[in-house]
This record gives structure tokens, C-alpha cells and sequence, in this order.
């Protein structure tokens, strides 16, 4: 059990896609303008990212090494069509809501990266966790970036307007280029704390 | 002739797998997924069609609110009027137009005279948070009441009979304006015509 808490939990600090193993930065980067839309491809993704896991991790003895990479891709691109004709049909809201960030999901480093580096050698129950770990790790990120850049851009977080009308917004922040640069920020950010984070865990150790 | 022999059997021993197995492991895979994808869209669509068409039917519903119902336009596809107590109130019709992110299909309800009354994004791939802000109150209040004179993109504060350019996206402006504003035009001219 506490072998699966560290599972899930290294996605969400030491290995987080977005601030550590920096993977996937461009979604982080294209539908960070408003932490409502970070929220939706972050849950998007870590359910994709998790059925996937499990998938690759069931058939990773049939698949032949050679073939894997395209096998994967075909293999998230079903799970990603099949949720996307089931929300059409069920869910025509939510699916007009996400409208064009569930195909873009096919495309997202991280969940090729989970899927090779994790799922294909490793049994089904650890993987689910790793998908649910990273699929946190990755969603928090982006709501994170999106509630940043919404608050400064914007002076609303979740569409609810906080900062007074005192507030000058400054539109950089909900434009590419501020992306760019509140990432670079947080990614030097995490790095300093999680240097900090090692350097007193190895005091604690040496005491 | 006798170096290539030897070669030959060389890579194929290093080889575990022929490249016939690896194929159809590949193939395997292709046709498993397309089997589910297949048996997915065989229960979902007709589902699908149905709430497509409520969908619409709420989103002509939004677009006219004192409307009692729609109907049909003779030899225009995808034409509605808008009736209330036997006069036809509004006509919606469909327009598109092409985006910052490829094509963009609305909706739109116009008046008799040619003034727009609403109008709504079915289909986009806008910026999000940027282009696709075009769905939201503050750009689409602007057109209420406008006639297709009206309809230019500015992007001066000063001009409040104009269309004023979302921030960040003026292409996604400019392609939602022309749109509505070639629906309203078609109106106007069907409308003259009759």
C-alpha cells in the first residue's frame, strides 16, 4: 500500500510533468488563460492518462517492442475517440465545452511517456496509480498556471472577479507570452523548493 | 554474391522477430481499436443526432426568446422563421466563417427589417481565453439591434456603432462579424426578394 501512496505521489511533486520533467509544456501553455479551462483538460487528461495505463499495462506482453510506440499512440487515440463520440452523444454540453482539447490530447508527451517509461514494465494496479499521480500532478500544474495568469490577467479567478475594479488587468498575462513567462518562473520556483526540500532532508539524515 | 549470402542470415538471426509478425502485431492492434471505435459510434450515434437536434433547437430557442415556434423556410436549407402569434418575428439562419483556428459556424437571428438579434457559436477551434471569448456576453451584446452597415470591426473605444475587436483576437473578430454580417444580408435579400 505505501509502496502505491509513493506511486501516486511522486507525480504530483518530485516527478511533476509540468514543473520538473517538464513534459507537455504546450497545453500548459495554450489553455492556461482561465483556470476553468486548465481544470477541464487537467481532469481530461488524467483520465486519458490513466485508462491508457492500464491498457498498455494489460497488453504489454502481446505487444511486440518494435511496434510500441505506434501501438500506444493507436491505443490513446481510441481511448480519446471513444470518450469524445460517448460525450457527443450523452453529454452534448460538456462536449462542446471541451470541444477541442480532447483531440489534442492524443498528441500529449506525457501520456506516451507514462505509457513507456512506467506502464509497459510494470503490473496493472501500480500504473493506475502512476496515471492517477501524474494525471493529478499535471492537472494541478495547469490549474495553478490558470488561476495565476487569470487573476493578473483578468483580476477573476474561475470567472469570479476578486481583484477590484482598482485593478489595471494586465493582458500579457492571458496572452501566449505571459505564459512563457509565469512557466519560467514556477518552473525555477519548484526547482529552488525542491533543492531546499533535499538539502534539509539531508541534513535531518547526517544528524 | 557470396558476401551478401553471408550477411544476410547474420541480421535475420539477430533478429528476433520477422518483420511479417511485427506487422501483424502492429495490424492487430489497428484492427482491435477500429472494432471498438466502430461498435462506440454504432450505439452513440443515433443518440448523437438526437441531441444535436435538441441542441439546436434550444440554441434557436436562446436566440429568440419570445418566439412560440420554429419552422422550416421553403427552398433554403437549414433556414428557420420565428413566429409569435402567427407573424414571423425572426428569421434564423446559419453562417460561417473562416477563423484564426480554421471554421467557425453560428447561428444567427435576425429581424425581418435586417437587425440582428442574437446569435451563437455552434462550431469553433478559437485561442482559448482569446478567440473563442467571441461566445461570451461583452462581444456579443455588441451586435443587438445592429443592421449590416453597422457591422465593421474597430478598434476604437469611441465608436459605439462599430463592432470593438476582442483583445488578443482580432482575426476571430473579424470572421464572426463577416458572418453574421453576410446572414444578415442573405435576410435582407430574401426578405426584398419575396
Amino acid at each position: 500500500m505505501r509502496e502505491l501512496w509513493n506511486i501516486f505521489k511522486k507525480g504530483i511533486i518530485v516527478e511533476n510533468p509540468i514543473f520538473v520533467l517538464a513534459l507537455s509544456l504546450c497545453p500548459a501553455l495554450a489553455v492556461t488563460s482561465s483556470a476553468i479551462n486548465s481544470l477541464t483538460m487537467g481532469l481530461a487528461v488524467m483520465f486519458v492518462i490513466t485508462a491508457n495505463n492500464i491498457i498498455v499495462s494489460i497488453t504489454r506482453k502481446v505487444v511486440n517492442p518494435k511496434v510500441r510506440v505506434p501501438v500506444y499512440i493507436t491505443s490513446i487515440a481510441t481511448i480519446v475517440t471513444v470518450v469524445q463520440l460517448v460525450l457527443q452523444a450523452y453529454l452534448p454540453v460538456l462536449y462542446k465545452a471541451l470541444g477541442i482539447y480532447l483531440a489534442l490530447i492524443v498528441v500529449f508527451a506525457i501520456i506516451l511517456a507514462r505509457a513507456e517509461v512506467f506502464a509497459s514494465k510494470n503490473k496493472v494496479t501500480p500504473s493506475l496509480f502512476d496515471g492517477l499521480g501524474m494525471g493529478c500532478g499535471f492537472a494541478l500544474a495547469l490549474v495553478s498556471i490558470g488561476i495565476i495568469r487569470e487573476l493578473l490577467g483578468t483580476g477573476a479567478i474561475f470567472g469570479i472577479k476578486v481583484l477590484g475594479s482598482w485593478y489595471n488587468p494586465a493582458l500579457i498575462m492571458i496572452l501566449p507570452a505571459g505564459a512563457f513567462i509565469l512557466i519560467g518562473y514556477m518552473v525555477a520556483g519548484f526547482k529552488m523548493w525542491t533543492d531546499h526540500m533535499e538539502k534539509v532532508k539531508l541534513e535531518r539524515g547526517e544528524l | 554474391m557470396s558476401d551478401e549470402n553471408n550477411i544476410e542470415p547474420k541480421v535475420n538471426h539477430e533478429k528476433k522477430y520477422s518483420i511479417f509478425q511485427i506487422a501483424i502485431n502492429l495490424t492487430v492492434a489497428c484492427f482491435i481499436s477500429g472494432a471498438i471505435i466502430a461498435a462506440t459510434y454504432f450505439i452513440t450515434a443515433p443518440v448523437a443526432v438526437k441531441s444535436a437536434a435538441k441542441i439546436k433547437n434550444d440554441a434557436m430557442k436562446s436566440l429568440v426568446s419570445d418566439a412560440q415556434k420554429f419552422n422550416p423556410v421553403k427552398n433554403k436549407a437549414d433556414w428557420f422563421t420565428a413566429e409569435k402569434d402567427g407573424k414571423i418575428i425572426a428569421y434564423v439562419v446559419p453562417a460561417e466563417s473562416k477563423g484564426y483556428g480554421g471554421e467557425i459556424k453560428m447561428l444567427v437571428s435576425v429581424t425581418p427589417k435586417g437587425k440582428i438579434i442574437d446569435y451563437d457559436i455552434l462550431v469553433s477551434k478559437e485561442t482559448p481565453g482569446l478567440g473563442d471569448n467571441a461566445s461570451k456576453k461583452t462581444f456579443e451584446s455588441q451586435f443587438e439591434g445592429k443592421t449590416a452597415a453597422d457591422l465593421v470591426v474597430v478598434k476604437d473605444a469611441t465608436k459605439v456603432n462599430n463592432i470593438q475587436a476582442m483583445t488578443g483576437a482580432t482575426i476571430s473578430s473579424k470572421a464572426v462579424t463577416k458572418g453574421i454580417k453576410e446572414a444578415a444580408l442573405q435576410v435582407s435579400q430574401f426578405v426584398g426578394g419575396k
